[in-house]
């Protein structure tokens, strides 16, 4: 596909920018879909190429004007909106950096809110938030706090118009591909955060060879509600179609999650062909829209449906087929791919044309670090390939001891990448503790076997909960703050929930009360906790003092707490 | 006024053994309403009353108020 192969090289050699592409796409057809912003209940919104191109000129702009330099980023805090592309590619165009943030919950405390903020603002050095009025009261500190980076808040969406005219010619400097092109923060309320930062040479060069190897067709139509601030929303279901022009039809995540028939209708009325979704939403689109809701609904257009960012399940891809396959859901569709932000978004994908493979293998032997496939009998468990490298990309599985180890045996996945970034933002720590020696070390254990990786385990000890990261460490903190728990003897940890497909929360906290009233109210207090930092906490355990076991470097063990817990103490 | 009826439902899905909920009550302010479990809990309401909601009426509700009149506008009259 030319298309596909052109689009990190301008004629006469030149490497492109992401805004070169955008241009590219505006001058050669300006009358063809953009994107089609969704939202429930109204006629979508569609913006053409040469609109797009128009409205983000006069962005960038007004943007100039107001002081936006190259080099500043640009946080987005704002809801699904029609006007949200067109300022992301200004910010762009200018060469500053965006950075999308996540929309506060209302379950998220305000206080909470802003420390997060703060804490993004000190180690990222946020200048500028794009936000709405609504949420003033909470970013309005972050101008006024002493030796804040953040220069000014700006409210975009009262600038009145929805496509301010831009002129042929911006008025500013081009901008270099090496210079970086966006900023992602992981997720995380307390010191957890890590920025990733990318060039638009990385952007634009992972998209060329993810491009490639799930086969980016000119017809090709990507449809997505997933958020922007996470990398499988923003690389593959943003970056990608623009990059590409192929076209995106982009769902409010708020209203697929409460109502997620809305995805179904959305790639049959659109003729959708290529969707990312991570594993929890499989079984809930499976199990949770009624026939009802999607009578008439056809789904042969979808090439790929991508599971991504959660352990994929055998047993979801399986309900998923059985709801849809009378809808036209074709059992090749069903894909899987290991991507992260750190090597800008995938290092895997299952080749197109045929579903994820599966491998039976011996439970123990996972554990054992040596895979017997067994393809019969008990104990044993469905492991869902993640596919082959995507080109540019190398893995190993590593021994604790560095070793590189064999085909079928487990180890932590190490990448190298052409895509792989530099580093993580003003955290020479992290970075080092992850980056050696030009691989990337994934924290995650899989194996190959026959050139297909199968990811099975982590290493570190981050929960994955519908596709969102959440560290045990910020549950803890907040748990360890509730009163009748003992400070710092607390372990947070993921129970696998085969219903939802995806992990659930759970604590086990140390109290002196013995009472069963008292212990009651305080397995409700700890839940409200998790609350005030938008994390639910589905089960807790309460053990007496001096019950949770310490490891040799003098820190509760999560492991070997949550298989006591799980197997001495009740869940509640 | 939520009816004990809706409340028992709620909460039997949240796992929770008792909550007040008043008509201005959000998701938000009960324990275990996230996103996630919010398909789960409609789900459950319209398998109790024998219900069926449309997509604009679930994306519409805004409180447990809202929830509770939905359903008493969607019940026959005794």
């Amino acid at each position: 596909m030319e298309e596909v192969r052109s689009i990190a090289e301008l004629p006469g050699g030149r490497t492109a920018t992401l805004w070169d592409c955008w241009r590219g796409h505006a001058e050669k057809e300006p009358g063809r879909d953009a994107i089609v912003h969704w939202a429930a209940g109204e006629p979508p919104f569609r913006w053409t190429w040469g609109d797009l191109l128009v409205a983000a000129t006069g962005h960038a702009q007004r943007l100039l004007e107001m002081g936006v330099k190259p080099g500043d980023v640009c946080a987005f805090i704002m809801r699904h909106h029609r006007s949200f592309y067109s300022l992301y590619m200004a910010v762009t165009a200018l060469g500053a950096l965006p950075s999308v943030l996540a929309y506060p919950n209302p379950r998220l405390h305000p206080d909470k809110f802003r420390a997060g903020l703060e804490g993004m603002a000190l180690r990222s050095g946020l200048d500028w938030v794009l936000t709405d009025r609504e949420l003033e009261p909470i970013t309005g500190p972050l101008l006024a706090r002493a030796g804040s980076t953040v220069r000014g808040l700006l409210f975009p969406l009262e600038w009145g118009g929805d496509a301010p005219k831009g002129t042929a010619a911006p008025p500013w400097r081009e901008v270099d591909p090496d210079a970086p092109c966006l900023l992602q923060h992981s997720s995380g309320t307390t010191g957890l955060q890590k920025a990733v930062v990318l060039s638009h040479r990385a952007v634009l060069e992972h998209v060329r060879r993810y491009a490639a190897a799930i086969e980016v067709r000119p017809d090709d139509k990507v449809v997505s509600w997933l958020p922007l601030y996470h990398d499988m929303g923003l690389i593959a279901c943003f970056q990608l179609p623009l990059a590409l022009g192929v076209p995106l039809v982009q769902i409010d995540p708020f209203e697929w999650i409460q109502a997620p028939c809305i995805l179904i209708e959305a790639i049959s009325q659109e003729r959708g062909s290529l969707v990312w979704l991570p594993n929890f939403a499989y079984n809930l689109m499976a199990d949770r829209i009624h026939e009802e809701d999607i009578a008439g609904t056809r789904l042969e257009s979808l090439r790929l449906a991508i599971n991504c960012s959660e352990p994929v399940r055998a047993e979801s891809h399986d309900k998923f087929y059985r709801r849809f396959a009378p809808h036209g859901l074709r059992r090749e569709a069903l894909a899987a791919c290991y991507a992260m932000a750190e090597t800008t978004f995938a290092a895997t994908q299952t080749p197109p044309g045929g579903e994820a493979r599966r491998l039976r293998v011996d439970r123990e032997s996972i554990a054992r670090g040596r895979v017997v496939v067994k393809e019969v009998g008990e104990s044993t468990r469905v492991c869902v390939s993640s596919g082959i490298p995507i080109p540019g990309c190398e893995l190993r599985a590593v021994a604790s001891s560095g070793e590189t180890l064999p085909e079928d045996s487990v180890g932590e996945i190490v990448i190298r990448s052409v895509s792989l970034f530099d580093g993580y933002r003003n955290n020479p720590e992290k970075t080092a503790e992850v980056l050696r020696d030009g691989w990337y070390y994934s924290g995650d254990y899989g194996f190959v076997h026959a050139g297909e990786w199968y990811v099975v385990g982590r290493k570190k000890d981050i929960l994955i909960v519908a596709g969102k990261n959440v560290y045990p460490e910020d549950v803890e903190d907040a748990v360890s703050q509730v009163p009748q728990v003992l400070p710092g003897r607390v372990i947070a940890f993921g129970v696998e929930d085969d219903v939802t497909g995806t992990e659930k929360i759970a604590v086990a906290a140390e109290t002196p009360l013995t009472d069963d009233a008292g212990r009651k109210r305080l397995c409700r207090t700890i839940r409200e906790a998790g609350m005030a930092i938008d994390t639910t906490i589905s089960h807790v355990c309460l053990a007496p003092p001096r019950w949770l076991i310490k490891s040799s470097s003098g820190k509760l063990s999560r492991g070997v707490n949550k298989e006591r817990a799980l197997r001495d103490l009740a869940l509640e | 006024m939520i009816s004990e009826r809706l409340k028992k439902t709620i909460c039997r899905e949240l796992d929770l053994d008792d909550f007040e909920f008043e008509d201005a009550t959000t998701a938000g302010q009960v324990p275990g309403w996230d996103s996630l479990s919010h398909v789960r809990i409609i789900c459950a309401v319209e398998a109790e009353f024998g219900l069926r909601f449309r997509t604009m009426e679930v994306l519409r509700l805004k409180n447990v108020g809202d929830l509770q009149a939905l359903v008493d506008a969607r019940m026959p009259i005794d």
